[in-house]
């Protein structure tokens, strides 16, 4: 046993684990605030790949411009799909907002596909090949960016969430929801900006990872299944649970890819969320104080 | 009072976030009572009604219809035993016309199974035309006979409880607890609904009547429990219980309950 | 009194209607092939017979017991390889097969709702479709079992054999146009009575209230139950006899499309309506092919129409004409009191 291969897993692990964190949080954050399972979270990761890849390769941008552009437009997005679709809904009419998050998802995926067809594409910088040595250790420097991006993120999210009186809000929304409306809190404002974050951050996650990976119309899709099994281990609706959850499959998942074949990877997931399920129906860290 | 009891509760207790919601509560209903149960907000009172009715597990205790123990039923087992109950928020099925609502109520009752009824049987058909003629008529006990055809959505929401009072007669129930029936509902139709009370237990059927309207419940029942913070207080006749200093102590406070004491002594 | 309300022999218009027009359906439905020999027609006819019943099972599932589940597929593809694998490897009759493949996706159906069905709202939907995602990953993965992504193509024609010792030998499109009608026929008629009996009744006051069900004595988890194997028979039967006129089963028989669109049709039918969802299977089988929008275009299509109905109508066709019928007892009983 290779203690470099182990601890190049290790950081691969960590640096995936990030990147479904920051889609998971996304998720949880609007299912805490809005009552929302959004279907179509998966699709605004791979439209931020797919706008950092044509900013990079058709517009000439850099690895951090296009990551700073794409994510700010997401963030800009995710407040324009709340007031037109998302600020009507009422969390009871509970299979009104999944379908219509559904049929988001149906045009975003299909409308990517048609325009742009599912031929993966593969985004090169300057950066795409250096890579990073540290003794035994052989780190990709993108990978490396794409990790440190996530960790601002987080940092970035947490003063949000602790320490402006909004973000206090929001927490407060998610915990329990008529007990803030009670105290003042507008919920149209706080669930705007749940969604704007939301988006922000999926968009972010895809920008930031697209140099690693192959980009395709079709990324999203598998990868919010697995967003939906992380907020179910975490706890529906619980941010830090789905922090914990995502960053702990992202390392199991490489450190068992290592060793084992591909099909026990992608059922790692799913298998997890069924035991989580059948033991602990509320997830492993629950909901907190709501009931 | 000799008979045996229809209902038997015993050592009844609740707790929920640390907080005892029912404190070994005991209590009996003889069949064919009228019992009213009354307290102050957050007494218990419809805790008692969820727990035993199958709504809320209990934490301890047991309780009995007709000497069958129910302690730990689901709730839809309770209900085809014959103890049935009303909602506080009254509930029907918006969708469904009136007599539909009430073919419902009556249909896990009268024994027929799921390959009788899909197969359509003899004996489904006649099941199918008693409950109709049966909710008809209930329909027409509670007023209701010309909306037969109507959904349940458009009903008042007086008239929404006169059909879940209905819905819970279909049920052929031998123990009817009403969970706050005349709450929000103006006075002609306190009046009604008193009169459909008085019609079913003329019928011979037990009621319990979970109340906040003081002056209803001891107009109409025979018998009155008191229930403060999950413990019962008083059980005895309506005079008996208005009179009782616990009882006043509990809805208006010690320094209420001595200057009511000193009006009526 | 309106035209439909006019009686002739006890029989009124409306009633007869209601009566002629499915019979007559079904009739043009079974003389196709007599009818004409535009092989396009009965491929049509194969695809409307077999989301007649994925569609329907939904129906009972989300119309009635009011149960979002993304499960169908999965039911759909388990009954698909079970029918083929049964024939190519075990060398089974075609009907054992189906039959077989029809039990084991009710079985899948009765331990995937008894495990999730405690749960919440939000995470039974979303077990649901995870269940059918991890079906296609399975299907593409144990390439021991499945063949993996290549599938087991070259499927044989399935022979029937009928009683007076005739056997059909079923490999051209009009057979198979009438053998998935005639199973689409049988099983919307199961559907239809289960919908119109006490158990669809019990069904719908589980959906609309499910707190009065309980005290009124119905026993949720046993319907839903149910509903669930029911729709999973029905559509690992589908499966089973679909993937021999496909001649092939691989993953894409998991594909998600089948879920969108069997949801799409439910949604514009209106969830809960029996009639409402089969017309709209009808019109979404046959308009789309005429429009020869791609694959992809169709699919944008039907996504932005599932937002603006639940935007604007949610209860689909079938919900609107409710809510007129509403509308019109209010006025009702206004003028009374």
């Amino acid at each position: 046993m290779d203690a470099g291969f182990l601890m190049g897993l290790l950081i691969n692990g960590l640096v995936i684990g990030v990147i479904y964190a920051l889609v998971a949080i996304g998720l949880s954050l609007i299912f805490g605030v809005l009552e929302i399972v959004n279907f179509a979270h998966g699709e605004f990761y791979m439209l931020g790949a797919i706008a950092a890849y044509f900013l990079v390769a058709n517009a000439g941008f850099g690895y951090w411009p296009a990551v700073l552009v794409v994510t700010l437009v997401a963030v800009c997005l995710g407040y324009v799909l709340f007031e037109a679709l998302l600020g009507g809904l009422r969390g009871e009419s509970f299979e009104r907002s999944i379908l219509l998050t559904l049929g988001l998802s149906m045009v975003l995926q299909n409308g990517a596909v048609f325009l742009f067809t599912t031929t993966p594409k593969m985004m090169t910088t300057p950066l795409s090949y250096a890579t990073l040595t540290l003794g035994d250790l052989r780190i990709s420097v993108v990978r490396l960016y794409a990790l440190g991006l996530g960790l601002a993120a987080f940092a970035l999210l947490y003063v949000v969430l602790y320490r402006t009186r909004i973000g206090k809000a929001m927490r407060g929304v998610a915990q329990n929801r008529n007990a803030a409306l009670m105290v003042g809190i507008d919920p149209h404002v706080v669930a705007r900006l749940a969604v704007a974050i939301g988006i922000g951050l999926s968009g972010l996650a895809g920008a930031a990872l697209a140099p690693v990976y192959a980009v395709h119309p079709l990324m999203g899709f598998a990868f919010v299944f697995k967003a939906f099994a992380i907020i179910i281990i975490g706890g529906l609706g619980n941010v830090s649970g789905a922090a914990l959850a995502a960053l702990a499959l992202g390392v199991l998942e490489t450190l068992i890819g290592g060793f084992l074949p591909l099909v026990m990877v992608d059922a790692l997931a799913f298998g997890a969320m069924i035991l989580v399920l059948l033991v602990k129906p509320h997830g492993l860290f629950g909901r907190g104080v709501r009931v | 009072m000799s008979a045996a009891p229809l209902l038997e509760v015993r050592g009844l207790t609740k707790r929920y976030l640390g907080l005892t919601a029912l404190d070994s509560l005991s209590y009996s209903v003889e069949p064919g009572a009228v019992v009213g149960i009354i307290g102050p907000n957050g007494s218990g009172k419809s805790t008692n009604v969820d727990c035993i009715s199958g709504f809320q597990g209990a934490d301890a205790g047991h309780w009995f219809l007709d000497g069958v123990e129910l302690t730990g039923l689901p709730a839809h087992r309770i209900a085809q035993t014959g103890l049935v109950r009303s909602f506080q928020n009254v509930q029907a099925y918006d969708e469904m016309t009136l007599l539909e609502n009430l073919c419902v109520a009556r249909q896990e009752i009268d024994g027929i199974g799921w390959w009788a009824t899909l197969a359509r049987s003899a004996r489904l058909r006649e099941g199918e035309a008693a409950a109709e003629a049966r909710g008809r008529e209930l329909l027409a006990l509670v007023g209701l006979a010309e909306f037969a055809q109507a959904p349940a959505a458009i009903l008042s929401y007086g008239q929404r409880k006169l059909l879940a009072i209905a819905a819970c007669l279909m049920a052929r129930p031998k123990l009817i607890i009403l969970d706050e029936p005349v709450a929000g509902v103006n006075p002609t139709m306190i009046r009604h609904i008193a009169q459909v009370i008085r019609k079913l237990n003329a019928e011979g059927i037990a009621l319990i009547i979970i109340e906040h309207n003081v002056d209803f419940v001891m107009s109409l029942c025979r018998r009155v429990i008191v229930i403060e913070a999950g413990r019962k207080i008083a059980d005895a006749s309506p005079a008996v219980v208005r009179a009782d200093p616990r009882v006043l102590a509990a809805y208006l406070g010690r320094a209420g309950a001595a200057e009511a004491q000193g009006a009526h002594g | 009194m309106t035209a439909a309300g006019v009686t002739v022999a006890g029989v009124t218009v409306a009633g007869a209607l209601r009566f002629l027009l499915p019979a007559g359906a079904c009739a043009v439905l079974l003389l196709l092939p007599r009818l004409t020999a535009n092989e396009y027609l009965f491929a049509l006819g194969v695809s409307f017979a077999t989301f007649s019943v994925l569609a329907g099972g939904l129906n009972l599932v989300y119309g009635y017991t009011g149960l979002l589940s993304f499960a169908q597929v999965g039911f759909f593809g388990i009954g698909a390889y079970a029918a083929a694998l049964l024939v190519t490897e075990q060398q089974w009759p075609f009907l054992a097969a189906v039959a077989a493949a029809g039990a084991i996706a009710t079985v899948a159906g009765l331990v995937i709702g008894y495990s999730s069905l405690r749960l919440s709202r939000h995470a039974f939907a979303i077990v649901t479709l995870s269940f059918a995602l991890l079906c296609m990953i399975v299907a593409r993965d144990w390439v021991s079992l499945t063949r993996g992504a290549m599938g087991i193509p070259g499927l044989p024609a399935p022979v029937l054999n009928l009683p007076a010792g005739l056997s059909w030998r079923i490999a051209s499109p009009a057979d198979f146009h009438w053998l998935m009608t005639i199973f689409a026929i049988a099983a919307n008629a199961l559907i239809y009575l289960v919908m119109t009996s006490r158990l669809g009744r019990a069904m719908r006051a589980i959906r609309q209230n499910e707190a009065l069900a309980r005290s009124q004595g119905i026993n949720p988890l046993a319907y839903r139950l149910l509903a669930l194997g029911l729709s999973a028979l029905l559509a690992g039967l589908a499966g089973g006899l679909f993937v021999f006129y496909l001649t092939i089963v691989d993953p894409s028989v998991f594909d998600f499309y089948y879920t969108e669109t069997m949801l799409i049709m439910v949604i514009i039918g209106g969830a809960g309506s029996f009639w409402g969802v089969l017309v709209s299977t009808a019109v979404l089988t046959v308009v789309p092919d005429l429009l020869r929008f791609s694959t992809d275009l169709r699919m944008v299509l039907y996504g932005v129409i599932l937002i603006i109905v639940m935007l604007v109508f949610p209860g689909g066709i079938g919900g609107w004409l409710r809510k007129r019928g509403v509308a019109r007892w209010r006025s009702v009983r206004v003028a009374k009191s």
